[in-house]
């Protein structure tokens, strides 16, 4: 019983915070910049989450335009780590995510439109390296959000993700160095003072647990 | 706004950190004088002299460069904001 409760407890904070990276961490696509548009949108309360706020030095209302960018991405495998021939069409928004959250200190949503309709607008087949956060979903209309366009000039480009492996080293010295702190604080600080309180507990535990096996028959009663 | 409240906040989340990265630091370097001292002195029970060694090597750790270290986990987080900041929007 106690296994399957740890169990669900850590697959459902892998899931969350798996899901939390996966949207929060920067990731790369292959586009075809097709167009530009600006669209007004009225945010319901459910996908209201999914979006950044105005322009940063704007005010903040219930309704404003939103600008987006119309693409046909290469579809990938895995995360973007196994290339495919297949293309599918995209949509990113292209929001300010201002000083607050995703981290990205965003200000420049203008600009980078009017990079994105300069690229969908030149000869050739306007192939960029769109980097973004985010999900699409149809039934939320939510939009990833563009953070950067770079034109290439085709295809086949390779990508190395420098930010997440970073991110994903920093995360791990952390997670030990958190841990190397938390077993120092119990061997310096813990430790000692329980075994101080030992002696004392040890005189009373004789008693509590003369008690304790009471309670236990007691309860055990309930399972015949 | 948005900038007084990250500045206000990371400064709280980044006192925290320093406070705690200062405390295990010092616990380590305690640590570390209470095993010298046992190596070098097996067989001492002369509990002063040990309190005295330890001391001075505290005293030494806190006059020295490294906890003046620790006062990076305000600059380098610094340094990656603006620089997040400046890659994405130059």
């Amino acid at each position: 019983m106690m296994r399957k409760v740890k169990t669900t407890f850590f697959v459902l904070v892998f899931v969350l915070v798996g899901g939390l990276l996966h949207y929060v961490l920067p990731q790369h696509d292959i586009v075809r910049i097709t167009s530009t548009e600006v669209i007004r949108t009225d945010f319901s309360a459910i996908n209201r989450l999914f979006y950044a706020q105005a322009d940063s030095g704007s005010a903040e209302l219930g309704t404003r335009d939103l600008r987006l960018i119309y693409t046909e991405k290469k579809r990938t495998f895995l995360l973007g780590f196994i290339a495919r021939d297949a293309r599918q069409v995209m949509v990113y928004r292209n929001e300010d995510t201002g000083w607050i959250w995703p981290p990205y200190f965003k200000f420049d949503s203008s600009d980078l439109q009017a990079q994105a309709a300069a690229v969908s607008t030149s000869d050739g087949e306007n192939w960029a390296v769109m980097t973004h956060y985010g999900w699409r979903n149809k039934y939320l209309s939510i939009y990833p959000n563009a953070i950067g366009i770079r034109a290439v000039d085709g295809p086949d480009v390779q990508i190395i993700p420098w930010f997440n492996i970073f991110f994903f080293i920093f995360a791990v010295v952390a997670f030990f160095f958190l841990r190397a702190m938390w077993r120092q604080f119990l061997e310096r600080a813990v430790d000692p003072a329980v075994q101080s309180m030992g002696e004392r507990v040890d005189a009373v535990g004789d008693a509590v647990s003369e008690k304790h096996g009471r309670l236990r028959r007691w309860l055990d009663t309930w399972r015949k | 706004m948005g900038l007084i409240r990250l500045v206000f906040f990371g400064f709280l989340v980044l006192s925290v950190t320093y406070f705690l990265i200062s405390v295990y630091s010092r616990s380590v370097r305690r640590e570390k004088l209470e095993y010298r001292w046992g190596e070098e002195n097996p067989d001492s029970k002369d509990q002063a002299a040990r309190e005295a060694f330890i001391e001075q090597g505290m005293h030494e750790y806190n006059t020295g460069i490294r906890p003046r270290l620790i006062l990076l986990v305000y600059v380098v987080p610094t340094i990656i904001v603006a620089a997040i900041h400046v890659l994405t929007t130059y």
